[in-house]
């Protein structure tokens, strides 16, 4: 027991048995809920859902759904079973954090950062938020993000999950390089 | 409703495993695009490979439907990848 509480109180596992509990849940959610995980998707619902009230006229499009509409939207408009899964997620990472004691608020503190890009903070916040426009853009093109189209669809044998690694892997080591340049 | 504490729960479980990866960490990501750190690489192998074999083997025991999959369209998933490559390299999420 008490080794147990140890190894729970560690700040990172072996990627190994991290990769084996990340693959149960996979597994307990096509067995539970007969669904995929998923993330970008629920981001996608909750802006539908907000759009959809401040601006009616620009939401109401093939994507997210035309009022009365036919055809079935891309992505529904709603508090879906991945939006509440998201909020687990939430969760989840708080009380990782909490359980190896490293939980607090942090604000532009990784070292690798600083010594690359800068210590100021607002450059943390520009960057994030323009990379997170980005990822979210590129999920949204290409129908899921790294839980719900590369793992998701991985496990499946999905020919679309093994595309986008291809994809991100490639353009990843080229912002890498341009970001790193020298030291790379 | 069971459906949504399923949700909650098992979202509490993948966001555990993220945190204990340490895919939350802006280092993290960075180096694996540098090859310095295959953390993520390990990871998201792993855990496709885990539940590869569990739901192929349960399928083959009757107790699984797969899921609707993810639509392949090669073009899409491609540039949406690059697209995606892009700002994970960069912001570290």
């Amino acid at each position: 027991m008490n080794r147990l509480k140890a190894f729970i109180s560690q700040e990172t596992w072996s990627p190994y048995v991290a990769g084996i509990l990340l693959g149960i849940v996979g597994l307990m959610t096509v067995l539970l809920a007969n669904s995929l995980l998923g993330a970008s998707g629920a981001f996608e619902s909750i802006a539908g859902l907000i759009g959809k009230k401040i601006v009616p006229s620009l939401f109401s499009n093939t994507y997210w759904g035309v009022e009365g509409g036919r055809v079935m939207p891309v992505i529904r408009p709603e508090i879906t079973w991945s939006v509440i899964l998201l909020v687990g997620i939430f969760f989840g990472g708080t009380l990782g954090a909490l359980s190896s004691r490293t939980f607090k608020f942090r604000f532009n503190d990784d070292a690798q950062w600083k010594r690359i890009i800068g210590p100021q903070p607002w450059k943390r916040w520009v960057i994030g938020f323009v990379g997170a426009i980005i990822v979210e853009y590129g999920s949204g093109i290409a129908g899921g993000c790294t839980s719900g189209l590369a793992i998701s669809g991985g496990m499946l044998f999905v020919p679309a999950a093994f595309l986008f690694m291809a994809g991100f892997m490639v353009s990843g080591i080229i912002t890498a390089m341009i970001v790193y340049r020298k030291r790379y | 409703m069971t459906n949504y504490i399923i949700a909650l729960i098992l979202g509490i479980a993948f966001g555990f495993s993220l945190n204990k990866a340490g895919l939350t960490s802006y280092h993290n990501i960075a180096n694996q695009f540098r090859f310095t750190d295959m953390t993520i690489l390990k990871f998201m192998l792993t855990a496709i490979v885990v539940s590869m074999i569990g739901l192929y083997a349960f399928r083959g025991l009757g107790w699984v439907t797969f899921p609707t999959v993810p639509a392949t369209y090669i073009v899409g998933n491609l540039i949406g990848g690059l697209i995606f490559g892009v700002g994970m390299a960069g912001a570290g999420y």
